[in-house]
């Protein structure tokens, strides 16, 4: 079972988080229509491990970016002018790009693990929440403590509040 | 930051989604006229190049780089503005990039795309393109990296992965609110689209992170890739081009045409997609002290770059200098100083920067002398290298001159597919724009 309830107004949505998170709830889901730092803040979110996923997508493509180019070279050696066949300073522009290439595309791979989308199925969600309400979803309340959660929803100001299976 | 009082958040809902869900006669019309000026512009003469052969343009023996190249360096050029504005604007917090950096980058990624095709119009036999890949093939041949063209190949493939994935991220929320105000088909589409994107703290703190990184990355990228367009030129030892001014040259002038672009797709988008109360004066006075910044620097590096070839004093560059400032192309050289040097000191006087229309004008000046110095680039330059016996001459073709056009229309056609696709201002930015709804007030 999971409790929705869905405020008009962003200081008693963060009001209810708050309390919820106070009073032990810690399977709370905040839903808003925009980024807001202070729910990110009770949630007690900190640093995202997004970050290890672009440095570890750089450094591999700083890696393989060396190793593509000097791999070419040696596969197909265009001798020019008496130069060395694996030139650095041309090699490093390569790298660069790779760098940056991997290092998006491993960002992006870190956003969808770290943040669990894509998940298309059914979960505890209202429409309005990506226009102009914000929405508190608390799972997982043993029987005894949902209406203890409803009453926290219920004082901070939600203007509706829907009982929801998990996963609907 | 508004104009005409702030929107609430479902007002500004409404407001963006009206564009994409409501279509009328006008949009058809124009989307006809825009694919059929591509067709019969740009593919039509493509198409008969490709069975006559690269003849059909101007180019010719000494001048084997035309206007194809000089229209590639404008589009990068042009593409430069959208995503490194915003990535810049992001990481510095500017608020007024929320409004804006939608289309922004949009602009990015269709000048891109317009770019890639100039260089397959450019090669002549375009199925043999994959040549410039690193794919294991049963010739045993692999690209030279030692090539400044490989390393283009390079940067632009990143730079359009980069923005096509910094624009699509930045869009994942405003694709679930098209899911929640859609049915039928276009919800299923969007439900795809948005990943199953709810808006939770978790989502929004990970997407937070995940676009900060995306801007780290695309910043110096940018930088990169009009640099290495710019090596194209300046590691070739041709009077003219051979000169270290170009990285930063180019990286500037770019700016600035990408800058005046995104002026003009404003104009268009408060014009025709009744944006007036989400782009409004704030964004138009910034856009323009940014053009006066980009194009006094643009006319340092343009002095610089004349002093450097008369201060160098080799004959060679001293003619190459000589046909730029007083020869057959001259003309359009002094209109193109006039119209990125001159014109934008106009945007000083307030009344001038506070007027879309004035702005309107002189942001399309600015392209149009853009659109020139990538010409005289390649045109005065390349064919007249050292010696004068083996002097040419390149004039483009009528071929030359209707694909650039039908350019112009690709660029178009796509940008009004996208305003049907994706929110062209960003929904949930503008809502961190706006003041919270209190329930005292």
């Amino acid at each position: 079972m999971a409790i929705m309830g869905s405020f008009a107004f962003e200081e008693d949505f963060l009001t209810a988080a708050k309390k919820l998170k106070s009073s032990g709830f810690d399977k709370i889901s905040l839903l808003s229509p925009l980024p807001l730092e202070e729910a990110q803040e009770i949630l007690e979110l900190g640093k995202s491990p997004v970050r290890h996923y672009s440095l570890a997508g750089a450094i591999i493509g700083a890696i393989s970016g060396f190793a593509m180019a000097t791999a070419t070279a040696l596969v197909f050696i265009l001798p020019t002018g008496g130069r060395a066949i694996i030139t650095v300073p041309p090699f490093l522009i390569i790298t660069y790009e790779m760098t940056i290439l991997f290092g998006v595309l491993f960002t992006l791979l870190g956003f969808h693990f770290v943040s669990g989308l894509p998940a298309w199925r059914d979960r505890p969600y209202l429409s309005s929440a990506s226009s102009d309400r914000f929405v508190v979803v608390v799972e997982g309340a043993a029987a005894d403590q949902v209406a203890r959660a409803e009453a926290i929803i219920r004082d901070a100001g939600a203007d509706e509040i829907q009982h929801v299976g998990e996963g609907q | 930051m508004f104009d005409h009082g702030q929107p609430s958040y479902a007002e500004v809902n409404k407001d963006v989604l009206s564009v994409m869900l409501e279509t009328g006669p006008k949009y058809w019309m124009l989307l006809g006229t825009t694919m059929s000026v591509a067709g019969i512009c740009f593919f039509m003469p493509w198409i008969y190049q490709l069975f006559v052969g690269v003849g059909a343009a101007g180019m010719n023996r000494n001048a084997v780089w035309g206007s194809y190249l000089s229209n590639f360096i404008f589009w990068i050029g042009l593409s430069h503005s959208g995503t490194l504005l915003s990535a810049v604007l992001h990481i510095t917090n500017s608020p007024w990039r929320k409004a804006i950096y939608r289309s922004a980058e949009a602009m990015t990624l269709f000048s891109l795309m317009t770019a890639a095709m100039f260089v397959m119009v450019h090669l002549g036999r375009v199925w043999f393109v994959h040549w410039s890949f690193p794919i294991p093939n049963q010739m045993g041949l692999w690209p030279n990296f030692r090539s400044p063209l490989m390393f283009d190949v390079m940067a632009i493939t990143t730079y359009l992965t980069a923005s096509s994935i910094f624009i699509y991220m930045g869009s994942v929320p405003d694709f679930a609110a098209v899911r929640d105000a859609s049915t039928g088909l276009r919800r299923r589409l969007y439900t795809i689209f948005s990943f199953g994107w709810r808006g939770t703290a978790r989502e929004w703190h990970t997407l937070g992170w995940a676009y900060t990184f995306f801007a780290i990355f695309v910043i110096p990228l940018a930088v990169s890739v009009h640099s290495i367009v710019s090596w194209d030129f300046a590691l070739s030892i041709v009077p003219g081009l051979h000169h270290t001014i170009f990285a930063p040259y180019f990286v500037c002038g770019a700016i600035f045409s990408g800058t005046a672009g995104i002026v003009t797709v404003m104009y268009c988008l408060r014009k025709f997609l009744n944006f007036e109360r989400y782009i409004g004066q704030v964004h138009l006075d910034s856009l323009g002290k940014l053009l006066i910044t980009l194009s006094l620097i643009w006319s340092y590096i343009n002095i610089l770059e004349l002093f450097s070839s008369w201060y160098g004093g080799t004959s060679f560059e001293l003619e190459a200098l000589q046909f730029k400032l007083t020869g057959f192309y001259a003309p359009l050289y002094w209109e193109m100083i006039l119209f990125c040097a001159f014109v934008p000191l106009l945007i000083l006087f307030k009344k001038i920067r506070w007027s879309w229309n004035k702005m309107l004008v002189i942001s399309i000046l600015i392209n149009v002398g853009m659109l020139t110095e990538r010409f005289i680039i390649v045109a005065t330059s390349q064919p007249r290298k050292f010696l004068p016996d083996a002097f040419g001459f390149y004039f483009p073709s009528w071929i030359e001159l209707s694909i650039t056009v039908g350019a112009f229309a690709i660029f178009a056609t796509l940008f009004l597919i996208f305003i049907k696709w994706v929110p062209a201002i960003s929904i949930y930015e503008v809502k961190e724009t706006l003041k919270p709804l209190r329930r005292d007030a």
